[in-house]
């Protein structure tokens, strides 16, 4: 067994050497890679290779290809704001996107292999890749709507924020005499103080019918009670319109389970009541005033209205979770051929030596696999920069100077609107060159293999 | 499996240990596994309800009213004519643009791999590079090429999608035979053997979790591919575009989209439980001794 | 293995293509003035339209003996055509949702002009306006064959009947309309800001009744800024009444909201809204995807004007062209003029017809007919503003026009700043 270690382990750089000195010296240019590169090279330089070089020269021209424009295109590239924003949104997707799915995928792929149902597991994380790329922006716009009813991510919410403040009965009404009641806070107030003896008109409108609880009668306007306040609150809007404002007619319906209260000079509470099937409510005697008559914001309080994912600050993080979400999938079935191809024996080995699972884990595992995970990760890396589905489909046309990439930007100049190919050229040409660096700082990962 | 085996052979001296560290294995997968699968059965219900819930309640509402759920999205599917044929066109264009980018690729990473030339490096850089070229702006410049050559629609679009698979199907292969030991070629090559026999009889063989895993996601993306299929496959035309003919142009087609979505899951489901065998850690492990 | 494989699927791969059905064919009989010739048609219908049109090719080849093939290319008719143009393969015959689609392929020489034969029937049957639009530098190349009524407003009528309210005449009366509605406890907009088309379409309707019918024309064509006082008077006009509390939502939930879903707000029960605009295609989407009976239900009210019930009408619609020399191709845009042809969809509903020719009783409902009537019988028709604009400015999500217009929306009040903005990305635009 332990004759295999050095065979397999990392410095595959050091396996290689003394092995390249042992046999005979091999020619610098071994004619068989013709053969073996012929193929590919054939596809990759008609299918690839022209397009980029067409790509280059259209890049120069202007947008119906006849005029000569030479590096303008870029400069207006690299002159609109709208670019540099999506650049700049690039980068941020750089910085979460690959990391996040690699460590997941990684996580999985070695957490897997010790559970009998890693098939399950594995499905599940295919499926959003599955069901294609379209689909699965649609279901996470949907997920991410904002109205509570609707949108997975804020119903969730919306039951905890509901349960912990309950939405008020009357939510959305609003004083149909606005110069006579006032807002307070989420409530609100008559403008003038009464006192005892005086009979107050609350009038409401901009709820609809349904909201009032069944069994409420019309409103009825409640005559005056001696040394005490009476009133009556009730919604100043007819079915079918007609009708004054501000009077209690037939046809208008009593507010019910309406909390009244009283409040002195001081600001503290004097009484408290609730208004009755017709609207009518009371207080009982009490001191002689003068009164505000308050309706408390609990009255009125709307319910949880949604967080805005989609809305400006939100989107793109919002859609780098959706991301995730769909490429985790790619990497753990990658890596989990990577770990098929590992030896078992060597594992078994390091564990029999005392190594811990962490201890295995960094010091046999994650080295072996290191070629793959670089696959991994700068196909991840690449495809950032590339990233189009699923903004499209996600973020709604209104926020997409927010959420825009450069691919997204490339579309929309090239082929909507002005269909301007020499500049959505120029933007391609630019995406080509931002993998240079990414390649240059591989470069000495490559050559140690090589 | 020979896993389970090992695992227990391996932590006989601290058996229970070995179930308590499992439990929080097995709990961080129930939950993680319901949480990634939550928005797949939201798009599986969502595909499930008519249209016109759409806008009123949200998915899960479905849960608690089972009447609402109808297979009618899936029946409209197939109100064309077309949906049927189309699916044998998908066919006919993901299983070679699967097939002619693992053969050419996995001949390409063998040269890059073990075959000393001028500018391997180099090569490999820019082609690993190309994998940034955004397919779009290759459609006209190979759509005056087809106009030379007119191929049927199907042969465009295959070529075009195996074409763009080979940068990164020759960055998979090339960097999963680095894992390789050079021992074994050293040993064939010592046994007379040339480069293209050490190709199919050794290296193409151990090769196959890379190859497995290349063709079920090529498959996928082929399969659910769109914009190549729309410019080029003519009168031929794969699912995704005849399914495009179904959605309105005004009114919100998600019924559509959810229903075909998971319609056409199943081709590409079938071939990933069927190189399921592939993934199993060990299968290989004896052949490093030989 | 893989290698006889991949030969055998390759061979059966070729095999099948040269076998394959194309697409959906009509063919007839023999002795018919074009029988045996082919003509292609591409257009972004699909579904429902797609069925429709495709009747219209049966009606043309049964009178004709053609076979016509239809591709749908969904909503990336540029690229497609683009592409097939590049590739020497044109459809004959493609039908463009713009006018400034036409004139970029006309300008790029890939459109064949019509003949005298099909100029004359086209002025016998449409006002004059509808054949200045198929003309690029003097050269008539399209056909308009659809057409749409994009100033009709919608709305739920059990809503406006709880409110008590009659459908506005105008501005001032659509405010107090939507204060009422508002008192009675339901949302009166529904506004699809997330599409940017949807607000130039609200301010298009505006402008043309507030600043006139010859100010319209001229700010099409960037005769007059953007930064004119008509514009910033259309734009406070508005302000009025795309007030945050009276839209679902709010304007920021509005900037959210799609086109479906802002038509899916007024269906419903109690519907998330009363009111929303838009052209008479919502009238298809609401029988699309909701239960709802166009008069009973739902209806619709003409745009209203500055002070009174407008006699403007603004619009939209679909051009037939011509990419190749098939004399098929001649014959069948000629067929698309004539009032047949354009009866054979209306029918079926979904479709309006700017042909003053087409016998409005086979509309399939009097609201569609009500629609219909009121395009072709304008006294004053302009087309959409933003469709001939340059698709910079006028066509482009996430810039020009819509963008701008979206931005607008967030804080209506702040006019000139908007004004502004508009003028800096027309300017660029329409390079002038």
């Amino acid at each position: 067994m332990s004759t295999i270690l050095p065979a397999v382990t990392p410095p595959v750089v050091e396996a290689e050497r003394p092995s390249r000195e042992a046999r005979a010296p091999t020619p610098r240019f071994n004619r068989a890679a013709i053969g073996f590169l012929a193929p590919a090279a054939i596809f990759v330089g008609v299918f690839i290779i022209y397009p980029v070089i067409a790509t280059v020269i259209r890049s120069l021209f202007n947008r119906t290809g006849e005029t000569f424009v030479g590096l303008d295109n870029y400069l207006k590239v690299f002159t609109d704001s709208r670019t540099l924003h999506a650049i700049q949104n690039n980068i941020i997707w750089l910085l979460v996107f690959p990391i996040a799915v690699t460590g997941f995928g990684v996580l999985f792929a070695v957490l897997l292999e010790r559970v009998p149902y890693r098939l399950v597991v594995r499905t599940i994380l295919f499926t959003p890749m599955a069901v294609s790329l379209l689909a699965s922006g649609v279901i996470w716009r949907i997920m991410y709507q904002q109205s509570p009813e609707t949108g997975a991510m804020n119903a969730v919410i919306a039951s905890v924020a509901n349960a912990i403040t309950h939405p008020g009965h009357y939510q959305g009404a609003r004083p149909s005499q606005p110069d006579l009641i006032q807002p307070a806070g989420d409530g609100f107030r008559l403008a003038q103080t009464v006192a005892p003896g005086d009979v107050v008109h609350l009038g409401f409108i901009g709820f609809p019918a349904s909201e009032i609880p069944a069994g409420a009668q019309d409103a009825k306007d409640p005559s005056a009670g001696a040394g005490r306040v009476v009133g009556v609150v009730w919604r100043d809007f007819v079915p079918g319109g007609g009708g004054q404002v501000g009077q209690v007619e037939p046809g208008k319906k009593g507010m019910p389970d309406m909390t009244v209260q009283l409040v002195d000079s001081k600001g503290s509470v004097a009484a408290q009541t609730q208004s009755d099937s017709a609207g009518d409510f009371s207080f009982p005697s009490s001191g002689s005033g003068p009164y505000h008559v308050v309706l408390p914001a609990q009255n009125f309080h709307p319910p949880f209205g949604g967080i805005q994912w989609l809305g400006s600050g939100l989107v793109t993080p919002a859609i780098i979770l959706a991301a995730i979400w769909v490429w985790v999938g790619f990497a753990t079935v990658t890596i989990g051929a990577g770990l098929a191809t590992m030896s078992r024996d060597l594992l078994e080995a390091a564990r029999v030596d005392g190594a811990t699972e962490w201890q295995v884990f960094r010091r046999v595992t994650i080295p072996l696999l290191s070629p793959l995970l670089i696959v991994v990760f700068i196909t991840l890396v690449i495809n950032v920069l590339k990233i189009f589905d699923l903004v499209y489909t996600i973020a709604p046309g209104s926020v997409i100077p927010d959420a825009n990439v450069i691919a997204l930007q490339l579309y929309l100049v090239a082929f909507t609107g002005l269909g301007d190919f020499g500049i959505g050229s120029a933007i391609a040409v630019f995406l080509f060159l931002l993998v240079i660096p990414i390649m240059a700082a591989n470069i000495r990962r490559f050559q140690g293999e090589g | 499996m020979a896993t389970g085996a090992l695992q227990i052979a391996g932590g006989r001296r601290a058996g229970w240990r070995k179930t308590l560290d499992t439990i929080p294995l097995h709990l961080f997968f129930i939950v993680a596994g319901v949480l990634w699968a939550l928005p797949a059965i939201g798009l599986l219900l969502t595909s499930l309800r008519p249209v016109d819930l759409f806008t009123v309640s949200g998915w899960w509402t479905a849960i608690s009213h089972p009447q609402e759920l109808s297979i009618t999205n899936y029946v409209h599917l197939f109100d064309s004519s077309l949906i049927a044929t189309s699916f044998m066109n998908s066919l006919l264009i993901a299983v070679p643009a699967t097939v002619i980018p693992v053969l050419c690729a996995t001949l390409a990473a063998y040269a890059f791999t073990w075959l000393r030339f001028p500018g391997r490096t180099a090569m490999l850089l820019v082609l690993i590079a190309l994998m940034v070229v955004p397919l779009q702006m290759a459609l006209i410049p190979v759509a005056g090429i087809y106009g030379f050559i007119s191929p049927p629609g199907i042969v465009r679009v295959f070529l075009f999608h195996a074409a763009f698979a080979l940068p990164y199907a020759t960055f998979l292969f090339r960097n999963f035979f680095i894992g390789i030991p050079h021992e074994l070629l050293e040993s064939a090559r010592m046994d007379g053997a040339n480069d293209a026999r050490i190709f199919r009889r050794i290296i193409l063989p151990l090769a196959y979790p890379a190859i497995a895993s290349f063709a079920v996601f090529q498959f996928l993306w082929v399969w659910n591919d769109l914009l190549v299929g729309l410019v080029f496959a003519g009168s031929t035309p794969p699912v995704t575009v005849a399914i495009l003919q179904q959605m309105r142009n005004f009114g919100s087609s998600v019924d559509v989209i959810s229903a075909a979505s998971f319609l056409s899951l199943i081709p590409p489901l079938i071939l990933f439980f069927a190189f399921q065998r592939y993934f199993v850690q060990g299968l290989l492990a004896g052949s490093v001794k030989g | 293995m893989n290698s006889s494989r991949l030969g055998r699927v390759f061979s059966v791969a070729v095999l099948v293509s040269l076998l394959a059905a194309c697409g959906t064919s009509t063919s007839t009989g023999s002795s018919k003035p074009l029988s045996g010739k082919k003509v292609e048609v591409a257009a972004v219908w699909s579904k429902d339209e797609q069925k429709n049109f495709e009747a219209v090719l049966k009606g043309f080849s049964d009178k004709t003996g053609a076979t016509t093939t239809f591709t749908s290319t969904g909503d990336q008719i540029g690229t497609v055509l683009g592409s097939r143009i590049a590739s020497n393969s044109p459809p004959d015959v493609a039908i463009l949702p713009q006018p400034g689609l036409l004139k970029d392929l006309a300008t790029k020489g890939s459109l064949k002009a019509l003949d005298s034969d099909t100029a004359n029937v086209v002025s016998q049957n449409y006002a004059p306006v509808w054949k200045d639009l198929g003309t690029v530098n003097g050269k008539f190349y399209g056909v308009f064959f659809k057409a749409a009524n994009k100033s009709t407003v919608w709305y739920n009528v059990k809503a406006l009947k709880d409110a008590g309210v009659q459908p506005p005449a105008s501005m001032a009366d659509l405010t107090k309309t939507l204060a009422t509605i508002s008192a009675s406890g339901v949302k009166p907009l529904s506004v699809g800001g997330a599409d940017g088309w949807t607000l130039t379409d609200w301010f298009e309707n505006a402008y043309l009744n507030i600043a006139g019918r010859d100010n319209y024309v001229k700010l099409t064509t960037h005769t007059i800024k953007w930064t004119d006082q008509t514009v910033k008077d259309t734009l406070t006009a508005l302000a009025q009444v795309l007030q945050d509390k009276y839209v679902a939502g709010g304007l920021s939930g509005a900037l959210q909201t799609d086109f479906p879903t802002s038509v899916a707000n007024i269906a419903g029960n109690p519907p998330k809204a009363a009111i929303v605009y838009e052209g008479d295609f919502v009238e298809g989407t609401l029988k699309d995807t909701s239960h709802l009976t166009p008069g009973t239900d739902f209806n619709f009210f003409p745009f209203p004007g500055a002070t009174g019930p407008s006699n403007s009408v603004m619009g939209g619609g679909d051009v037939a062209v011509r990419l190749t020399d098939n004399a098929a191709g001649v014959e069948l845009i000629k067929y698309l003029a004539s009032p047949e042809a354009a009866q054979i969809w209306a029918a079926k509903g979904g479709f309006a017809s700017a042909n003053k020719k087409v016998d409005t009783s086979v509309y399939p409902d009097p609201v569609a007919k009500a629609s219909a009537q009121a395009l072709a019988n304008a006294q004053n028709f302009v087309f959409d503003m933003s469709d001939q604009a340059p698709a910079a400015f006028g066509g482009t999500k996430g810039s020009g026009e819509w963008a701008d217009l979206q931005a607008w929306l967030k804080n209506p009040s702040n006019v000139n700043a908007a004004a502004t903005q508009l003028e800096k990305d027309a300017a660029a635009a329409y390079g002038s």
